[in-house]
């Protein structure tokens, strides 16, 4: 189907709720419908199997306007629906949850209640999710007239208070879990109730690594942003940038020159191949194979070392640019790049090898947190975590973007949908990037790496998904005309994944849930002022404008 | 035994321990808010390429097993007092590294609302190491100046042990 005949038939399903049509971006049509109405339209899509929910985004238009606005995307292939709620900009406003339909909403709308106030009707009651436990009540960071000092602690009200802990009845026990725990590697809460050995009840808390980077965009401009949304997350920094930028390019109607694309896409197989192995170390050490967390970091160096050979940075490589990259390929790495696509294309083989055939490992993996494709799917799993289970989730085939067009890749997928089947999924995905990465040194095409962008982005909203190593991640993108975005929306994919450890964690032994936690990759995290440190009590931060000035001095005295 | 002998003994067993000290430094990590890119080049350091294990550096899952705790990220509203408890359940003596430019400063996460802004304004730090992130050469010399003090005799000083009040 082309993209115009699904936005036609999404078109006529939503017709009977239909207030208003918006087309605000070729790929997507917009449907006004009213609060009331939410639960049929949502039902509506469901039934007829239009698409996946990717995301809900929140919007403050305004104190003037007096209006907030939910926004229910629907993705189909390429094609993107998005139903827009408008309710009045009060304290008391509520929207019907469509969490038992689809359950991955139940996030997207807690998200939704913490950040704008919406309250939620009908959804399972919960505790906060996002932000501090000493929050204030009734202040929401995302609305437009939100300021710092309104959210001072609220005294008594302790942040992370000591978790229920011990005997709740006969063998059944709390056990709290991070955010500081040997099993995990980054900051979560989780609460296992156990009965003996098997989980019967998962409990999660995240917030431990909530920065407010989507208000703090709000304030930045458009360049700055680019280094912010960079650092989301440290592991897939290339494709938060990546998706930003699309995203502004798509606004400004000015597209990457094919050469600036072709190193996007380079940059993010070589991304692939670094956060994918990275992976696979933390998952075996989980499992304690630490030999195999030694060696599958070892050979990460080596593309380590290409990434720095590219754009000179290890991690947050800063290669996009607004309407291009900042690095070019030269023979002498293009050369090096292959090199070392050898050494590790021979070594992802190795891991093939051991991943399916090292008892000990298997014991851990095999049969482990099966994920069925009908579960898969109501869950709305993303990327590997979808994959190992046989469902196709992958931007990069089903709404191609940047050089994919001319350097595409085949999605990976796997029938299993336990453990063993997400290792495989992720090892063999690395081969196909390889794959791809030495067709686009192959066949680089020549031309500038930047294209012109204005300074002021003109208004509109653009939606941009990437494949990012763990699942789609989703950029919701505003401008209304000026220096800075009016709202930048980030919908990560961990974000979708997380059903799949709590749905999965209870009946299995507590001891699975570490490689469950592993199993789906979790991210949770998912410009710069100058520090002098004098010595341990005092230091000083220099201003941008200080900083500036110390550069241009030190350059010229050079 | 007479005093002065038994200074002379407190005195070699000090330097016994300060000598273990520098040979077998185990860290505990705490992730306040970090993006990631830190903690993975923090772990980094500690694998084949970099191996810090060879100065008996050892990553260690317990904070009451550790003698230095590494910070990265510009500690969160909801992390900063699970920081302050985790280092106040390590033994004395501690010493913290703070990695990176938002655990510094607050870097890129500057003025946003859910963020303290530095590690130093909740806990005590010997050693900061800037970068965004930081190189594991970095982090590594960062570890080497800690060393370089404890050779100096920094654990026999006394230091005050609770953590500070974030001013509001």
């Amino acid at each position: 189907m082309s993209i115009e005949e699904r936005l036609s038939q999404a078109e006529k399903l939503l017709a009977p709720w239909n207030k208003e049509t918006l087309h605000p971006e070729s790929n997507r049509v917009d449907v006004v419908i009213s609060g009331e109405d939410l639960r049929l339209a949502v039902a509506a899509l469901q039934d007829a199997h239009w698409g996946y929910l990717s995301a809900i985004t929140g919007m403050d238009l305004g104190v003037e306007s007096g209006q907030l606005e939910a926004l229910y995307h629907f993705c189909n292939g390429p094609a993107v629906t998005s139903l827009r709620v408008r309710l009045p900009r009060s304290n008391d406003i509520s929207i019907a949850s469509i969490s038992d339909l689809i359950p991955p909403a139940a996030l997207f709308e807690r998200e939704l209640h913490e950040m704008l106030g919406i309250t939620i009707t009908g959804a399972a009651l919960s505790d906060r999710l996002f932000l501090p436990d000493d929050w204030p009540d009734d202040v929401y960071p995302m609305r437009a007239n939100f300021t710092t000092d309104q959210a001072a602690p609220v005294q008594g009200r302790h942040a992370d208070e000591a978790p229920e802990q011990g005997v709740v009845g006969g063998n059944t026990f709390v056990i709290p879990i991070g955010p500081q725990h040997p099993a995990l590697k980054e900051p979560g809460h989780f609460e296992f109730t156990v009965d003996g050995e098997i989980v019967t009840a998962a409990r999660m808390r995240l917030g431990y690594a909530h920065r407010g980077i989507e208000k703090a965009a709000e304030s930045r401009n458009w360049y700055q942003n680019l280094y912010l949304f960079e650092r989301v997350c440290g592991i897939c920094s290339h494709t938060h940038s990546m998706a930003y930028c699309l995203g502004v390019e798509k606004l400004a109607q000015v597209e990457a020159p094919p050469r600036a694309q072709a190193i996007r896409e380079l940059v993010a197989g070589l991304e692939r191949v670094h956060s994918h192995l990275l992976w696979l170390g933390v998952a075996a050490h989980e499992a304690g194979f630490d030999t195999l967390f030694m060696y599958s970091w070892r050979d990460r160096e080596t593309v380590m070392n290409l990434l720095e050979q590219v754009t000179g940075n290890r991690v947050n490589y800063s290669a996009n640019l607004l309407g291009g990259v900042k690095c070019d390929i030269t023979l002498e790495q293009a050369h090096a790049i292959k090199e070392g696509l050898n050494y590790l294309e021979t070594r992802i083989r190795h891991y093939l090898e051991v991943v399916t055939t090292d008892a000990m490992f298997l014991s851990r993996t095999r049969n482990i947190g099966t994920i069925t494709k009908e579960e898969a799917e109501r869950f709305g799993l993303l990327g590997p975590t979808a994959r190992a289970s046989g469902l196709v989730r992958d931007v990069r085939v089903e709404a191609v973007y940047g050089s994919y067009k001319n350097f595409p890749v085949s999605a990976v997928t796997e029938t299993n949908g336990d453990l063993e089947a997400r290792c495989v999924v992720r090892l063999k995905e690395l081969l196909v990037s390889c794959f791809a990465m030495r067709t686009i040194l192959d066949n680089l095409p020549e031309g500038p790496l930047t294209a012109r962008m204005p300074r002021k982005i003109p208004a509109g909203e653009a939606v941009a998904r990437i494949e990012a190593p763990r699942g789609e991640l989703f950029y919701f993108v505003k401008s209304n005309g000026g220096e800075t975005p009016a709202r930048v929306h980030v919908r990560t994919p961990s974000l979708c994944n997380w059903v799949s450890v709590l749905e999965k964690a209870v009946g299995r032994q507590l001891a699975d849930v570490p490689m469950l936690l592993a199993g789906m990759d979790p991210c949770f995290s998912c410009n710069d002022r100058l520090v002098t440190v004098a010595n341990n009590d005092q230091h000083e931060t220099w201003s941008w404008s200080r900083l500036r000035e110390y550069g241009i001095e030190y350059y010229k005295n050079r | 035994m007479n005093t002065e002998t038994n200074l002379g003994w407190a005195n070699v067993i000090d330097r016994v321990r300060d000598w273990a000290r520098q040979n077998s430094i185990w860290a505990v990590h705490f992730n306040s808010g970090s993006c990631n890119g830190c903690d993975i080049e923090t772990l980094a350091t500690l694998t084949p390429r970099y191996d810090v294990e060879r100065f008996g550096i050892k990553l260690q899952g317990s904070p009451r097993h550790a003698d230095v705790l590494l910070v990265t990220g510009p500690v969160t509203r909801q992390a900063r007092e699970r920081l302050i408890r985790t280092y106040e359940q390590m033994p004395e003596p501690k010493f913290v590294i703070s990695i990176g430019s938002c655990s510094i400063a607050g870097g890129v996460f500057q003025d946003c609302y859910n963020c303290v802004g530095s590690v130093d304004q909740v806990v005590p730090v010997d050693v900061y190491v800037p970068g965004c992130p930081p190189r594991p050469e970095a982090i590594i010399d960062g570890i080497v100046q800690l060393l370089t003090e404890l050779r100096g005799g920094k654990a026999r000083q006394p230091k005050h042990v609770t953590a500070q009040e974030i001013p509001s």
